[in-house]
């Protein structure tokens, strides 16, 4: 016992699936212990955030300001303004405007601003038609005022006279220290269309879908172990009949029935754990047929014909002479489970047949949620990217624990 | 003396291991087999006799690697030889090989017929199909198997049939000599019977002239073989004719390895069954001195440390320890 | 012949009763649903409607669809009675569209889509898996790893790279349908090449899917095979290598085709999601808006459907798989 888990250690492949697949489990319990957010709490007024720091303006104002003289702040400002788009427009004006191709170079800002600002001329029509030339008039206000070296008033109303009180400036090289401001939010995967918090959200999902791989692989590992070892020690009729049953739901498609249960019970009464019941009871086929076939290679070993001799009780033969030969290979099939599980509740969701939304995320729903919010189109990666990196891992991982054992167990597959 | 079909000088090859060990499975063997003899190959699974049967053929392809030594067929050296050229003009024609495990030795989608017709056109370019069909056929039917089994499908076949095929296709094209690898060992009584009186019928009949029959059961060693070599961690131990070496064994594990068989055979019968403790050494690291010194029972210090040559005795005998042939007989009769 | 004949009949036998079985759990699971389901359908189909006539009429009609004021037995005969027919009843959320209607408008884009993309995967999957076997080295280090990853990851996600990649960030295909919103079914030109176009990415993200399962499988068998005894034997009798290789990979193959025809429902499943994403107008986005809009007879219809059609695929793959394994016929004959 010793030695094999060894060996099975020594494997690569198990080992950096383990890694993988314990990084989780870890992230999972230990994140809900440092952050006790709900993970559906709504927190932004809006959809999809994007990722980042969120400084809380009102505090940044009113916290000390210190000067700093940094001289690239001026073009940072510029760049984070001028997208590619307005670059393209800058230059198609000034190439109509006469200034030579090779004389613009729109990736360097300084330059750029510099041609814009000695050449453009909102009088000049240049031959556009008046909403591009009102396009640029827009573009070259909103440039010229990041150009600008005013500060910013701030005041506030006065409630009797309603007149605005100046009660501070602020000038370009004012700085806040992040450390001070008192109200920071970190979303380091922005807000999803809810504008709930998606790390928080994914963590919960994660470890929801585990939860249904878990109950839905022991679910069918365990009809599926029970089916095989009757009917691959048994044999006659009782095999015929299991493996008729076993036959029949190995062609008719387990997602068919998969919808169709689901279905039936109704959004109201589908929890995680009935989804993932389900999901079990629909997936134990090819663990059923496996396990049959090393029962039956099994069944005339010499230490199972002696201890039918010596009068053991099927169970008892089944479970300490069949069983601990046959426990790799139903742990690699377990694992197998476990990650087919988690990859149907998410294939459920994406038809809207998931669990029921008000509770919990699972990891189908994020993905139901950013698909019909069309984040896939419109650029938003955070709602969908992290959901599918953190479904990928969890079914690469256990699969590479599984390639690792196969190799140990089968050394015929090792090179 | 008779025409010398097989001589194998010093022969080593090795395995390489997946993580680039090197196993010295044949380690410098030396052999002659001349016409009309049976070389009889024994040792314990794991000692390298099969290595032996695969390294023979002069053809390697990994793990199995050539490392030294000469192979000799009917006076011409395939050693230097081009592999392409040792596979179209040496094998199957002048040596062939039957595998140990017979009952998948073919391929189990091609018809017999079809895999003969494959084996012959490799060798003869210019063979139509029915030609190959009526040789086959003769071959069939002179080794007593019905030509029906030619349009049949291995899985159609019983195991006895089924290495019968084998050892017929193995000589489609008359080679000198054969090498079967434990071709009975699978098989049930009449089969075994059936095939050592094929594997005779081939010497009789000259469809091949030399027989090397590698085996752990040395009973039927004894009645197959003319002369008999005893294997041991990839070294020959011991060389001899069949009955000296079975009935009056020399080497310590000649001794111990016809002990631990009931032979049914006079005089053998009241030999008491002992059985050789240990297992045989790891050939990634051997043993620099003697490779039995481990199990021996006589060993002496100096045995793990001394490179034990080949000792040639009277009667083309040889044997290789440390000890004289008088010193280990005082050994035996003293127990 | 013979032997084909039986090993044939055995598995349309085969394929009629697993039908049989499909068709009665179509019928049985829906009616297990607690309490009445035509008044359960009805009152989720009915559910913001006003008028109390217009609720009875449609509880009603499918009372009357369903049987369900009649025995079991005879629910089960006309239930049979009208599928024969081609009568799944009408759809509740594209209504009073029938449902047969509805399927026969997705039906082609699912064949036509799924079948080339699973067969064409099936092959790249064999080749590039039978090269990793004889290849080794650094092919197989490449491939290996890459296709447990691929076949590890959902069709759905899949899917979304594809379109992510290839058609909001690189802009070469479209991001959704199966031809040009401004379209309309012809057989012009521009309608074909539009529906050439968006037909690209569901059928290389679909292929995509299937290769890495098939790689893996491939893989194992051809390594398994090369380590068999004939080989080694084949070799001794001096067949040159390319022979011997072509033996390995027709043996290897077989159980390749086994396993299409095993897990061709699954590779099904995962493809009509894919669908989704693409808003293809197969009979995954029919599952989709039937799911969306609480429409039993439309679930019901394209479930079983789509469980004939897995079962014809599965029966097709036993027949040829019969075809070229020479065994089939042989171990029957007498």
């Amino acid at each position: 016992m010793k030695n094999m888990l060894q060996q099975i250690f020594r494997s690569s492949k198990f080992l950096i699936g383990f890694t993988i697949f314990m990084t989780m489990l870890l992230t999972v319990i230990i994140y809900p212990l440092i952050v006790k957010d709900e993970p559906l709490a709504i927190i932004g007024q809006g959809t999809f955030f994007e990722p980042g720091i969120y400084v809380n303006v009102f505090d940044s104002i009113n916290s000390t300001h210190y000067t700093l003289s940094l001289n690239d702040a001026a073009a940072r400002r510029i760049a984070s303004k001028l997208g590619d788009q307005e670059r393209l427009d800058m230059k198609d004006w000034l190439l109509a405007f006469g200034i030579p191709e090779n004389e613009i170079d729109i990736h360097d800002n300084t330059k750029l601003m510099e041609l814009w600002v000695n050449n453009y001329d909102s009088k000049l029509a240049l031959g556009m038609t008046s909403a591009k030339r009102n396009y640029y008039a827009r573009l070259d206000k909103s440039l010229k005022g990041i150009l600008g070296t005013e500060g910013v008033i701030i005041a506030i109303k006065n409630t009797e006279t309603g007149l605005l009180e100046e009660t501070n400036s602020i000038v370009q090289t004012d700085y806040v220290n992040i450390g001070q401001v008192s109200s920071i939010r970190i979303l380091p995967l922005g807000t999803d269309n809810f504008g709930r918090d998606i790390l928080t959200e994914l963590v919960s999902a994660t470890r929801t879908s585990l939860q249904i791989g878990f109950v839905a692989g022991i679910i069918a590992t365990l009809i599926g172990l029970t089916l095989g070892l009757f009917a691959g020690y048994i044999g006659g009729l009782v095999d015929d009949v299991i493996m008729f049953i076993t036959n029949l739901f190995t062609v008719i498609p387990g997602f068919v029935l998969l919808i169709l249960i689901s279905f039936s019970i109704g959004q109201e009464q589908r929890g995680a754990i009935t989804v993932a019941v389900v999901i079990g009871f629909t997936s134990w086929v090819w663990t059923a047929r496996a396990v049959r076939s090393q029962v039956v290679s099994l069944r005339n070993r010499d230490h199972v014909n002696l201890s039918k001799l010596s009068g053991h009780s099927i169970v008892h033969i089944i479970l300490a002479d069949i069983l601990p030969y046959i426990a790799s290979y139903v742990i690699m099939a377990l694992i197998l489970q476990i990650s087919s599980g988690i990859l149907a509740e998410a294939g459920l969701s994406i038809l809207g047949l998931g669990p029921k939304t008000t509770e919990v995320p699972t990891l189908g729903l994020m993905m139901n949620w950013a698909m019909i919010y069309s984040a896939h189109v419109t650029g938003k990666w955070w709602a969908y990217i992290p959901v599918l990196v953190t479904i990928a891992m969890v079914s690469f991982s256990m699969n590479l624990m599984n390639t690792g054992l196969d190799q140990v167990f089968n050394p015929a597959l090792r090179d | 003396m008779s025409n010398v079909m097989l001589e194998v000088r010093e022969l080593t090859t090795k395995y390489v291991t997946r993580f680039g060990e090197d196993i010295y499975a044949v380690d410098h063997v030396s052999l002659k087999v001349e016409e009309g003899k049976t070389l009889g190959i024994a040792g314990e699974s794991g000692c390298g006799k099969s290595t032996l049967a695969l390294s023979l053929m002069g053809y390697y392809f990994a793990p199995l690697h050539y490392t030294s030594g000469e192979i000799i067929i009917d006076g011409r050296n395939i050693s230097g030889m081009n592999p392409n050229d040792v596979r179209k003009s040496i094998l199957g024609k002048e040596i062939a090989y039957i595998p140990q495990a017979a009952m998948n030795a073919l391929n189990p989608t091609r018809k017999i017929i079809h895999f003969i017709e494959d084996v012959i056109k490799e060798h003869e370019l210019y063979i139509t199909k029915k030609d190959i069909y009526d040789r086959a056929r003769k071959l069939f039917e002179t080794l007593g198997l019905s030509a029906d089994v030619l349009q049949k499908y291995p899985v159609e076949l019983s195991g006895g049939m089924k290495q019968r095929t084998v050892i017929a296709i193995s000589v489609l094209l008359l080679p000198k000599v054969l090498i079967a690898d434990e071709p009975s060992s699978a098989l049930d009584v009449t089969s075994q019977k059936m095939v050592i009186k094929m594997l005779r019928k081939l010497m009789e009949t000259g469809l091949i002239s030399s027989l090397i029959f590698i085996t752990h059961e040395l009973p039927l060693l004894y009645n197959v073989a003319d002369d008999i070599m005893v294997m041991y961690a990839g070294q020959i131990v011991e060389h001899g004719n069949a009955k000296q070496t079975v009935f009056d064994p020399i080497h310590p594990y000649a001794k111990g390895l016809m002990g631990s068989i009931i032979v049914p055979e006079k005089g053998l019968r009241d030999v008491k069954l002992t059985a050789i403790p240990g297992v045989p050494p790891n050939l990634k690291n051997p043993p620099s001195g003697c490779r039995f010194a481990e199990r021996c029972k006589y060993v002496q210090p100096e045995c793990k440390t001394h490179s034990i040559n080949l000792n040639e005795v009277d009667g083309g005998r040889a044997y290789r320890c440390i000890f004289s042939e008088e010193k280990l007989r005082e050994a035996y009769q003293n127990g | 012949m013979k032997g084909y004949q039986e090993y044939f009949l055995r598995k349309l036998g085969w394929f009629l009763i697993t039908f049989v079985f499909a068709f009665l759990l179509n019928f049985i699971l829906p009616r297990m649903m607690p309490g009445d389901p035509v008044a359960v359908i009805t009152q989720r189909v009915t559910q913001g409607m006003t008028s109390q006539t217009g609720v009875a009429k449609i509880y009603q009609e499918y009372s009357e669809l369903f049987g369900t004021n009649k025995p079991m037995l005879e629910q089960f005969f006309l239930y049979v009675k009208n599928v024969s027919q081609g009568n799944f009843g009408i759809s509740f959320s594209q209504y009073p569209r029938p449902v047969a209607e509805i399927i026969k408008s997705s039906i082609w884009w699912t064949v036509c889509l799924q079948f080339p993309a699973i067969i064409v995967g099936w092959l790249i999957g064999n080749t590039l898996g039978a090269l990793a076997a004889y290849l080794k080295g650094g092919f197989d280090k490449v491939i290996m790893p890459v296709s447990i990853f691929v076949s590890n990851f959902p069709a759905f996600g899949m899917a979304i790279i594809m379109v992510v990649i290839f058609a909001t960030t690189l802009k070469w295909f479209p991001i959704s349908g199966g031809y040009g919103f401004d379209q309309i079914p012809n057989m012009s030109w521009t309608f074909v090449w539009s529906v050439i176009v968006h037909y690209q990415l569901p059928f290389w993200s679909i292929v995509l899917i299937s290769i890495g399962g098939q790689a893996i499988g491939m893989r194992s068998m051809s390594i398994y095979e090369l380590n068999a005894d004939y080989v080694k034997y084949s070799r001794f009798l001096g067949i040159n290598d390319r022979k011997i290789v072509g033996y390995v990979f027709r043996n290897a193959m077989l159980p390749q085709v086994t396993g299409l025809a095993l897990s061709i429902g699954t590779m099904v499943g995962g493809a009509l999601v894919a669908e989704i994403i693409f808003s293809y107008p197969g009979l995954g986005n029919t599952i989709l808006k039937a799911v969306v809009g609480q429409d039993y007879p439309l679930i019901s219809g394209v479930t079983l459907i789509i469980t004939l059609m897995v079962l014809s695929a599965n029966f097709i793959i036993e027949i040829i798989y019969g075809i070229i394994d020479p065994r089939i016929k042989a171990t029957q004959a007498d």
